[in-house]
Order: structure tokens, then sequence, then C-alpha cells
């Protein structure tokens, strides 16, 4: 089997993206849940990248699409996901960490009034 | 406790009402209202706590609990600030905790179905009930009302992590694995032009939904 450079580059970025999900899973910066689920995710970018033929003539019968550039369009897809993913989590994590300041504060200044009374 | 937010022309009525029924412990948590809501509740004589910053409805709720944990409260009731809600129902909410079975009650709009819920209400809460359902063991008639009431079992352990409108939702699912049992009463509602401004269009439904699924899927609820 003759490997083209993206069947080797797309392998060893997912390879990467994994380990960083499984260190964020270790230093409890990530649930189990989402680990698997990003794990999972690149794996599939990942044997997607390895087998492009098998499974762009899988995918042309079952969408009706297929090119010889469905590779890249794979890994770039995979790309924009990841990064989609990405930023919807930090997004969240700053919105619960505001709403916990929020709440801190207004607990602390009904403390406070309620203290002064 | 009466979440809050925005609701200037309408909180001090439901303060008020709420107070002619007997019930005088009554705290306004102001999510970051623009208006004069704080003002309005104050002088209605409620107790008002507020977030500097607008952050959801289920943020406040949680805030409210977690002051009713500070405080030591036995139970609190929750209604919403649009005046939708009937306070003299709190009755009925009493009676269902004062079984001894409940953690939680909530205040049903569709065991007897009351009259006067638009279409479209009826439709969305169809759709929530059944998002909400497919979480759970039980089977609730009205996953979205914000009328309910807690034990100090409840106000101890539930700790919510949605800001918005998910967080009915949430309650009931995180309450039964935490094996909290939550139970229904029948209430009455009163939709008027005003609260039907208020409350969930469909752009915030299918946010709410989204943020539901993304939460219990992919985070430990406790």
């Amino acid at each position: 089997m003759r490997l083209e450079i993206y069947q080797i580059v797309v392998p060893i970025v997912s390879a990467f993206f994994i380990w960083g999900l499984i260190g964020r899973f270790r230093r409890s910066k990530a649930s189990l849940q989402e680990a698997v689920a990003g794990s999972l995710f690149w794996v599939a970018v990942a044997v997607f990248a390895l087998f492009p033929d098998f499974f762009s003539r899988k995918l042309a019968r079952l969408f009706g699409i297929k090119s010889n550039i469905n590779a890249i369009i794979f890994f770039c897809l995979g790309l924009i996901f990841f990064f989609q993913y990405k930023l919807f989590f930090m997004i969240k994590k700053q919105q619960m960490a505001l709403t916990e300041l929020t709440r801190k504060i207004a607990l602390e200044q009904s403390r406070e009034k309620e203290a002064g009374q | 406790m009466i979440p809050a937010y925005n609701e200037g022309p309408m909180i001090r009525e439901v303060v008020t009402h709420v107070r002619s029924c007997g019930y005088g412990n009554i705290v306004v948590v102001d999510d970051g209202s623009r208006d004069n809501t704080r003002q309005q509740a104050l002088e209605a004589g409620a107790r008002v706590i507020s977030h500097p910053i607008n952050r959801g409805a289920g943020a406040a709720s949680q805030t409210g609990i977690l002051y009713a944990r500070r405080q030591g409260f036995p139970y609190i009731i929750q209604l919403d600030a649009d005046g939708q809600h009937h306070p003299e129902d709190m009755e009925a909410l009493i009676a269902k905790m004062a079984e001894g079975r409940w953690d939680i009650v909530i205040g049903s709009r569709f065991i007897q179905m009351a009259d006067g819920i638009p279409p479209t209400r009826i439709a969305y809460n169809r759709i929530s009930n059944l998002l909400t359902n497919w979480f759970c063991h039980s089977s609730y008639s009205d996953s979205q009302s914000g009328f309910r009431m807690l034990n100090r079992r409840a106000i101890e352990n539930l700790n919510l992590g949605l800001d918005g409108f998910g967080y009915c939702s949430e309650m009931i699912v995180v309450a039964e694995r935490l094996g909290l049992s939550v139970g229904e009463a029948a209430i009455k509602v009163s939709y008027t032009e005003y609260s039907m401004s208020k409350g969930q269009d469909l752009h915030t439904g299918v946010n709410t939904a989204v943020n539901l699924i993304w939460k219990l899927i992919f985070h430990q609820t406790h």
C-alpha cells in the first residue's frame, strides 16, 4: 500500500489531538465523556485518511458524491469541527465562570447587607 | 423565591399578591434587570438579591437555592415573576409536599388542563416533556413549569449548571439522579399579553434543548 503524505500527516495530527485529550482528562480538565467522544472523532478522521478510497466509495454510495479531493475535504472538515468543538467548550466554560462570579458577588452583597441591618 | 429579569411592570403586583396569601418571607432574585425591578420588589416588601449582570433564569434560580441553603430555609417555593402563576396554588404544592413522599413538587398546568394556555405553549411543552422524560425514569406532565416547591433535602443537594430555561428540565433529571423524589400538583395559570412576551420563543427553545442535551450527555450532573 503506497501512502500519500496526507495519509501520514493526518493520523499523526489525530494522534496528537487524542494525546492532548487524554492529557486534559488526566488533568481533570475534560470529562470522561468529552475525552471518549473527542478521541473517537479523531480516530475516525485518521481511519478516513488511511483508507480514503474505501470510505469515499461507501460515502459516495450513501450521499452520491465522490472525488479524489475527498481526503482533503475530510481533513479540512475535521479541523473545522475540532475548532468549533473547542470554541464551544471554551465559551461554555467562560459562561459558567461568569455565572459563578456573578452569583458570588450577589450572595456576598446580600450577606453584607443583612449583616449591616 | 421569585427569579426576575426586567419585570418592573409586574413584580410589585406579584410580590404583593404572594404577601396577601400570607407568605411574608419573599426573596426576589433580580437577574441583572435594566429596569426598576429591584426597586419595585423592595418597595413591595421583598428581600432582593441582585445579580450584577444578566445570567439567565436558571442561574437566578440556583442563586435563590444557594441563598435558601445559606439561610437554612426548610422549604422554598419558586414562582414566575410575570404574573402567570396564582400564589393561591402554593397551598396545593404545600399539601402535596405534606404527603411526605416528595422532595420537589412541581406545579403542573397539565394534570388538569388549565384554561387559556395558548396552543403554541402546549406544543412547546409537549416537545420539552418528551425530551425531559427521555432522560428520566418517571414521566412528568409539565417539565417546564417554573412553579416549584423544594424541601431542605433538595435545597441542600441541587446544584444546577444551566443558566437558561433548560434548568427546569435539568432540575428534574438531576433530582432523579440524586435520588430525590419529584411529584406534581395541579395549578392554574393566567396567560396575558405581558406574560406571553416573556418566557421562551422558538429561538430560545431550540437553544434550551441544545444546551440541555449538551449538559446531560457531556457533563456529570450532581
